[in-house]
């Protein structure tokens, strides 16, 4: 292992079995007792054990000082490779070579007790982590300046108002001071002020102290703000070896489209209790199918829908997440936010998105769509299809924003008093 | 800062190392706090319930214990089931909790790694505190009664040391079941119930002694708290043993295989227990 590789991994694979067969029922002892009588019975029926390879021959090398960033859709095997790395779970085959202290935050605040103060969660929290009493005893003034709740040290922290406690764990596992850290999307909470101050705080990490940073999150543009590296998962292999973070994310849209072009309603990567699922989407130019829509033009799209039981669902609510393809998020549509919500929804049918001027300038957009019903989700795919923006006239002047300035467009006028 | 090498691989298996707990001291130390902290915050009287419960025991089981065995003087008796009952609860808390301990923290270890022995240790010392509160009652019973300070006190720690490896034995190898099969949380109180009124308790060993054939004898003394109640006993009160001591080695012995037993049991699942919670 050359000095300056901080992470070397080869041939990494977890395996899971799923137990087909199994009810929850085998989880106790009397159950499995049913279940293996009823196996000697008709043994001839095989037991069926599905395997399911989360991880499979995953290698690659991360150098000092890098803040990689890990790029993949749901179930692309992110979780479990930082779960291996961290040594919560052991590989199946392969090997992982590190030197130094590695300290993960999968999740921040990680064994708080909402009885114990402040003050006693940052002991224990920090000592999860791995940290010593010295070190947090020095480290302690400063973690609570950077929590920002120095008045409320004392009180136990289920009083807390959710962002203060967010606040407080992540100033806890800011102040580890590992050679190697391993961030998994603990960012996605607190306000945005605090999320800025977070990301500030892990390049300094990085750029100041000459540390390794994994990062995994679903958001493009915080990868883009806090990586130098990244690398693509897909479906439990590398797609893309670490590279520069912008060919990443290029190789990860890329791998997106194609993936949108599968048929939706054979999609296995979604989320919800899938009451009622979507099952395609199409859009209109006015009234005329298209597979492109133009910037400032009246346009439609169309979300078909398909209800799992003869149920009438009431109170669906749907959205529709734009992405481009540089992975910022452009907009999001939804029909609560217009007051639409849908009641004595049933079997097949369609739900209509109406856009009189389409604010999207010329590029490729992702959709991630999403049902909801009182506000449980019930079905959520992401990339669930791509569209092409061409170039319109928004402003009906001739003239266009430059494509370097890509934005929502917003209908506006000028004058001077 | 330490430059270790650290190599994962999918046969690389951790055994109990003592290095590694020594390692990891403050999260053992800050894991018990915790416990202790929040066992007795917003109660009422607090520390007192470690008292209350062992002390209604001593009272329920010594009034029956002086109306059947009537050889020994009531106040005796109350010093002798007070000694006795402190210690098998000692046992009961550990092997109830370190059989607990696992499932009970499965979201510390599903996030962050540690040695996972660290869990079950620290419930051992929350238990281990409630004791040492709870010996009052035996030193107020012991001047009450009169009894004399020997030089036999000395070897008291080790049977309570004894009880503890008996607790945590049995409660490893439970805990490493309870991850899987959630009866054990069930289980485990019927057979501490149980194992109450076989275990020397509420009277002295010869009374079993007496009414069990010797075939019978052998597997009584398969008891690891029976030689650690009885050596209490002997240490604290200067109770003699009136049996074959043959049989006191064998539950000496016995405390020793479930240790065994127990932590090579823990140890062969312990790095999967993430995949079955």
């Amino acid at each position: 292992m050359s000095k300056d590789i901080a992470i070397k991994v080869e041939g990494l694979s977890k395996q899971y079995l799923i137990n087909k067969s199994a009810s929850l029922k085998s989880d106790t002892l009397y159950g499995n007792f049913i279940s293996s009588l009823r196996n000697l019975k008709n043994f001839t029926q095989k037991k069926e054990i599905e395997e399911f390879w989360a991880l499979k021959d995953v290698s690659f090398e991360i150098q000092h000082g890098d803040r990689v960033g890990i790029i993949g859709r749901n179930g692309a095997g992110k979780s479990t490779l930082l779960k291996i790395l961290s040594r919560i779970t052991p590989p199946t085959k392969g090997r992982i070579e590190y030197t130094g202290r590695m300290a993960s935050l999968l999740e921040v605040g990680t064994g708080f007790h909402g009885d114990l103060s402040g003050r006693e969660n940052i002991y224990l929290n920090g000592s999860i982590l791995g940290m010593h009493k010295h070190e947090i005893d020095k480290k302690f003034d400063e973690i609570v300046a950077f929590s920002e709740i120095e008045k409320f040290i004392d009180t136990p922290v289920k009083r807390y108002s959710s962002g203060m406690y967010v606040r407080l764990a992540f100033a806890v596992a800011a102040h580890l001071e590992p050679e190697i850290l391993i961030v998994d999307e603990v960012l996605a909470v607190g306000d945005a002020a605090f999320q800025k101050k977070c990301l500030g705080k892990m390049e300094d990490v990085s750029t100041q102290e000459g540390r390794t940073i994994l990062f995994v999150s679903h958001q493009m543009n915080t990868i883009q703000a806090l990586c130098n590296k990244a690398l693509v998962m897909n479906s439990g292999k590398i797609s893309m070896n670490v590279s520069k973070t912008d060919e990443a994310i290029k190789h990860y849209i890329q791998l997106a489209s194609v993936a949108s072009q599968t048929d939706l309603a054979n999609r296995k990567d979604r989320s919800g209790e899938g009451k009622i699922r979507v099952t395609d989407i199409n859009y209109f130019h006015k009234d005329t199918p298209t597979d492109e829509l133009i910037c400032g033009q009246e346009c439609s799209i169309y979300i078909d829908y398909e209800c799992n039981d003869s149920i009438h669902l009431n109170a669906i609510t749907v959205a529709l997440a734009f992405y481009g393809d540089d992975g910022i998020l452009y907009t999001v549509l939804g029909s609560e936010f217009t007051g639409v919500i849908y009641n004595n929804i049933n079997g097949k049918g369609t739900f209509v998105c109406r856009i009189n001027k389409l604010p999207l300038m010329e590029g490729t957009y992702l959709l991630n769509v999403s049902l909801n019903q009182n506000g449980l989700m019930q079905d959520w795919v992401q990339e669930a299809s791509t569209i092409n923006v061409i170039a319109g006239d928004f402003y009906s002047t001739g003239k266009v924003t430059p494509a370097t300035h890509r934005s929502i467009l917003i209908d506006n006028s000028w004058s001077k008093l | 800062m330490n430059k270790e090498k650290i190599i994962i691989d999918s046969t690389s298996t951790s055994f109990l190392s003592i290095k590694e707990i020594i390692r990891y001291k403050s999260l053992l130390n800050n894991l018990a706090r915790r416990d202790f902290l929040v066992r007795y915050k917003q109660a009422f009287v607090g520390i007192l319930w470690a008292l209350i419960k062992p002390l209604i025991n001593i009272l329920v089981f010594g009034y029956i214990a002086t109306k059947i065995n009537s050889t020994v003087n009531a106040a005796n008796n109350f010093v002798f089931v007070a000694a006795a009952m402190l210690l098998w609860q000692l046992f009961a808390n550990v092997f109830n909790d370190v059989s607990n301990s696992i499932l009970g923290n499965s979201n510390l270890f599903s996030k962050v790694y540690f040695p996972k022995i660290i869990i079950p240790i620290s419930s051992i010392l929350v238990c281990l505190v409630d004791f040492i509160i709870s010996l009052v009652i035996l030193i107020v019973l012991f001047f009450i009664t009169g009894q004399e300070i020997r030089w036999q006190f000395i070897l008291a720690p080790f049977f309570i040391f004894q009880t503890l490896i008996n607790g945590l034995g049995l409660g490893l190898y439970f805990a490493t079941i309870n991850v899987k099969y959630r009866d054990i949380k069930f289980i485990v109180p019927v057979l501490l119930q149980l194992g109450l009124y076989i275990t020397p308790v509420i009277f002295p060993t010869e009374f079993y002694f007496n009414r069990l054939p010797d075939l019978l004898k052998f597997i009584y003394a398969l008891n690891p708290m029976l030689s650690a109640i009885d050596g209490f006993k002997y240490a604290i009160l200067g109770t003699s043993i009136h049996y074959d001591m043959l049989y006191f080695y064998i539950s000496t012995f016995c405390s020793l295989i479930f240790l065994f037993i127990g932590i090579k049991y823990f140890y062969k699942f312990e790095r999967n227990f993430v995949d079955y919670i």
